[in-house]
């Protein structure tokens, strides 16, 4: 067994783990944080991504005893004070849910994106998600939620541009 | 839980190499485990110690010595893609990167792995072919150069002897003027394994093209150089074209047949020439 310190979501974790549980195991089944799925645990389908040290990573392909002294990010992490993520809201807003066992993975694999290009061309949304698949509801309404959360990060500035009552030629 | 296996994490390309020696064929070493970890779930290995060397900090560096670029063989291929050093020497190989697998593999994935997991259809190797890359390999007994051309043996063998990892994968200076590019042939228009995968060079000094085929023979086969003089990407596809055909083997698998790996390799072979000597147009 391997003794482990990281950090989950901002806060310190130390458990034992054995050299073979991986990742998704540890979160899942140790943590309890079941908002990561498993869908095909080969690294195909991207059901499973998490940040670790803020890159998007497949955790079926990950071992824990890897994320020693390392900081992982999971969906759990999305919500503060029981408010979602502009992210998380952006994908209601856009019926970019179905049946939801891809959202976890596809919403990990957009906040890495917009941690590193927070005003990401459509292009550059569907590059970052192409290793989340989807099998109910499609790309497009995903794509369209990505883009509405990384203009959201803009609002501030947009709102007071677009407020005539607020705006130098009110 | 996936298999029985115990970890260690090398501190050192020497600690790493006494791993591996000591504890023999039970033993692998373990990079970004995109495929390793795979094949233990399905059974297809059942190694007992996986020996960590993603943490040695000299098998992560890219620098340049004397000319030649030094790609450590744990940077992880998202790395590769976005190396400004390796965009501006080698665009061929930033483009085979960001066609393999997805963005999260490619954060774990390394180009070492993909080197030495040699598969006949690895993304990695034409480009590097073509390039005239060696490896640096080291081992118990010390240390030697392999030309990339030399080190896959087979389909998934290397010339690693027991012990021994790759440490750098050594990029030798690419003339001013060179014009590289890569193209895949792929089922889907996302992340897949090529059909047949090409990398081309165009090289002004000695007005010659280099190709390296992909995924159609054992090992990636790098062609006998082109006289490019004609300046005629018809008549320089229409000789690598017959060179290719003449040392392809390809086979039948669940890809795509042997059949259609013979007939869309010209293809492929037109789009290359005509994107190094038109690399605004072409496909």
């Amino acid at each position: 067994m391997h003794t482990i310190t990281f950090h989950v979501n901002g806060a310190s974790q130390t458990v034992h783990v054995a050299a073979t549980t991986t990742l998704l195991e540890l979160l899942r089944d140790r943590l309890q944080l079941t908002g990561t799925k498993e869908g095909c645990g080969i690294g195909e389908c991207g059901a499973c991504t998490v940040l670790l040290d803020g890159a998007p990573v497949t955790s079926c392909l990950v071992l824990a005893v890897e994320v020693d002294g390392r900081s992982v990010e999971t969906i759990e992490g999305e919500a503060k004070d029981g408010q979602l993520s502009a992210l998380q809201q952006a994908f209601i807003d856009a019926g970019a849910v179905q049946c939801g066992f891809c959202t976890p993975g596809m919403i990990m694999s957009a906040r890495g994106l917009l941690q590193r290009n927070p005003n990401p061309s459509d292009e550059e949304i569907v590059e970052a998600i192409a290793g989340n698949l989807c099998r109910c509801t499609g790309y497009e309404a995903v794509v369209d939620a990505i883009a509405a959360a990384a203009r959201s990060s803009e609002a501030p500035r947009l709102l007071e541009d677009d407020d005539p009552a607020g705006g130098a030629d009110a | 839980m996936l298999g029985d296996f115990e970890y260690v994490r090398a501190q050192t390309t020497a600690d790493a190499c006494r791993r591996l020696k000591e504890e023999g064929d039970r033993a692998v070493a373990y990079a970004g485990g995109t495929d390793l970890l795979v094949d233990i779930r399905n059974g297809v290995r059942a190694p007992k110690l996986l020996v960590d060397i993603k943490g040695i900090e000299a098998l992560t560096r890219v620098r340049a010595r004397n000319g030649t670029l030094l790609l450590g063989a744990a940077v992880m291929l998202n790395r590769v893609a976005e190396d400004a050093s390796i965009r501006d020497r080698l665009p061929a190989l930033s483009e085979a990167a960001v066609s393999i697998a997805t963005y999260q593999l490619r954060n774990r994935a390394t180009i070492g792995g993909n080197l030495c997991n040699a598969s006949p259809a690895s993304d990695s190797i034409p480009p590097l072919l073509i390039a005239g890359a060696s490896l640096h390999i080291v081992g118990p007994e010390g240390e030697r150069d392999v030309p990339l051309g030399e080190f896959c043996t087979g389909v998934k063998t290397t010339c690693l002897e027991c012990g021994e990892i790759v440490t750098e994968i050594r990029i030798p200076t690419i003339e001013e003027g060179a014009r590289t590019a890569f193209v895949k042939q792929q089922r889907i228009r996302g992340h897949d394994l090529a059909v047949v995968n090409l990398a081309g060079a165009y090289l002004p000094s000695d007005e010659a093209v280099r190709i390296a085929v992909g995924s159609c023979s054992p090992t990636p086969l790098l062609l006998e150089a082109i006289d490019g003089r004609s300046h005629d990407p018809a008549a320089i596809a229409e000789e690598a074209i017959r060179l290719a055909d003449a040392s392809a083997s390809p086979i039948s698998d669940v890809r795509a047949s042997a059949e259609y790996r013979r007939a869309v390799l010209p293809v492929l072979i037109r789009r290359l020439v005509a994107r190094l000597f038109d690399p605004q147009g072409g496909a």
